[in-house]
């Protein structure tokens, strides 16, 4: 009996495993399609950037003054930015029928989701390593006292902002104006990650620091957590072929 | 079926304008403008139990792939794009002379607006897929992460609108001590459910008629 409750477990395990290496190569096989196409990486940061260009046009210079302002400007430019990283992640797999290849090839959807997820947060990380500082630059330099923590909110943001987008970019594949429908069907769902990073980024760029806000944060964290999963077991409903 | 529900929803209809307007008694603070609750209520009540049983539909056509199921969540949810708006202009009616505003980002209205987004993102989904089986999918699991999301939503809006600003100043519904006001209220809301009721299973039939008519000429045929 417990030889066979053994073999059950290494099985479990080794299935655990492949779906891990599996996740991994598909990461990493995006990442190398993004490296060779770096323009896609460029086009995310410049947009990122003529958002903000916008807004200070847009905005009173009193108004840019204000943190509330500030951080709502902060994370539009960080949607609409990743938005473009979400869209770009399956139409790179139309050409060629890749995404046919990938759906039958020995792959559980899980991992192929895993993967695109890690891929999309990859990019949007990096895009918002750069953009963070320009950020403060642009506006005032307060950010620059909580660089750090800043990053780790856009880290936490973008792994809700990558599970549902994902899943919505994977839905919105091969429909009509997909560039318009997701954005239609992702924002109102991201309602809860997006008040709630701005109201941790107002409170930080104000030098309250996390403490007031610590429920914010728990819910940024539960949204993840919550998400990712809901994301990772709905994929292959997405994903038939 | 559908005769009996439509008889008792013209009966209750009237029924219910009767006691609307003839016995149920004045507020005293809104006077004769708080009447617009008995309609506003009653929708946002039926735009939730709409979504609700889109969502029981879609839940069961991803298990089980059984056409019809995916027939009754797309309809439910059309209806409940009309009563979710219904309740939504209906509020900002009442809104102006009661609180001097059409709108106000306060937690109740916000959500039911995002649900509104949400409902509108489906329909929207469902107009751009053709015909299929994938439309039928990708529709069952946003209607499935919507339904999941606006529970998310609301708490936060709530939390968005109270940690600092406790709301005082606008109470949601009106205090309902008053009975009368209260049984109209409740028949008000059985009547637009069987409303509801009615109006969902003419979509349907309607639905299935289409969709019958699309097989027969289309080259495909079956759904799967």
């Amino acid at each position: 009996m417990s030889q066979m409750a053994s073999i059950e477990l290494t099985n479990r395990q080794f299935l655990l495993q492949r779906m891990i290496s599996n996740a991994w190569t598909i990461f990493l096989k995006d990442l190398k399609l993004d490296y060779r196409r770096v323009e896609n990486f460029f086009s995310m940061l410049f947009f990122s950037l003529v958002i903000l260009l916008v807004f200070t046009f847009a905005l009173s210079p009193e108004q840019t003054k204000n943190i509330g302002i500030l951080c709502g400007v902060f994370w539009i430019s960080f949607l609409l930015s990743g938005i473009l990283s979400l869209g770009k992640s399956f139409s790179l797999e139309r050409e060629n029928s890749c995404l046919d290849a990938l759906l039958i090839s020995p792959i559980s959807r899980g991992s192929i989701f895993l993967g695109k997820m890690l891929a999309n947060m990859a990019m949007i990380i990096v895009v918002q390593l750069i953009v963070i500082p320009i950020f403060g630059v642009l506006f005032n330099g307060v950010v620059f006292d909580h660089v750090a923590i800043f990053i780790f909110i856009s880290f936490m943001a973008s792994i809700g902002f990558s599970s549902l987008g994902t899943l919505l970019a994977g839905m919105t594949s091969d429909i009509r104006f997909k560039e318009i429908l997701l954005p239609i069907l992702l924002f109102p769902l991201l309602v809860p990650l997006l008040l709630a990073c701005v109201k941790i980024s107002q409170s930080i760029l104000a030098g309250e620091g996390l403490s007031p806000v610590v429920d914010w944060f728990r819910l940024l964290a539960g949204f993840d957590l919550i998400f990712l999963i809901i994301s990772y077991l709905t994929f292959e409903f997405v994903m038939e072929v | 079926m559908k005769r009996i529900l439509g008889l008792t929803t013209i009966v209750g209809f009237i029924v219910m304008f009767l006691m609307v307007f003839l016995w149920s008694p004045i507020e005293s603070s809104m006077g004769l403008v708080q009447k617009i609750m008995y309609v506003h209520v009653p929708s946002a009540w039926t735009g939730y139990l709409a979504v609700a049983v889109a969502f029981i539909f879609s839940i069961l056509y991803l298990w089980k792939r059984i056409e019809q199921f995916d027939v009754v969540a797309s309809c439910s949810i059309e209806i409940g794009a009309i009563f979710c708006g219904l309740a939504l202009i209906t509020g900002s009616i009442w809104a102006k002379p009661t609180w001097n505003t059409f709108w106000t980002w306060d937690a109740r209205l916000t959500t039911t607006l995002i649900l509104f987004l949400i409902i509108m993102g489906y329909l929207l989904l469902r107009r751009f897929s053709e015909y299929g089986e994938k439309q039928a999918r990708i529709s069952a699991v946003i209607a499935i992460i919507g339904f999941l999301d606006i529970i998310l939503v609301h708490m936060s809006v709530v939390w968005w609108r109270t940690l600092h600003q406790p709301s005082t100043v606008f109470s949601e519904k009106p205090e309902v001590i008053n009975d009368q006001i209260l049984t109209t209220l409740i028949i008000c809301v059985s009547v637009f459910s069987i409303l509801y009721a009615f109006l969902l299973i003419s979509r349907i039939e309607l639905e299935q008629k289409n969709r019958l008519f699309f097989k027969k000429i289309s080259a495909e045929g079956e759904l799967n």
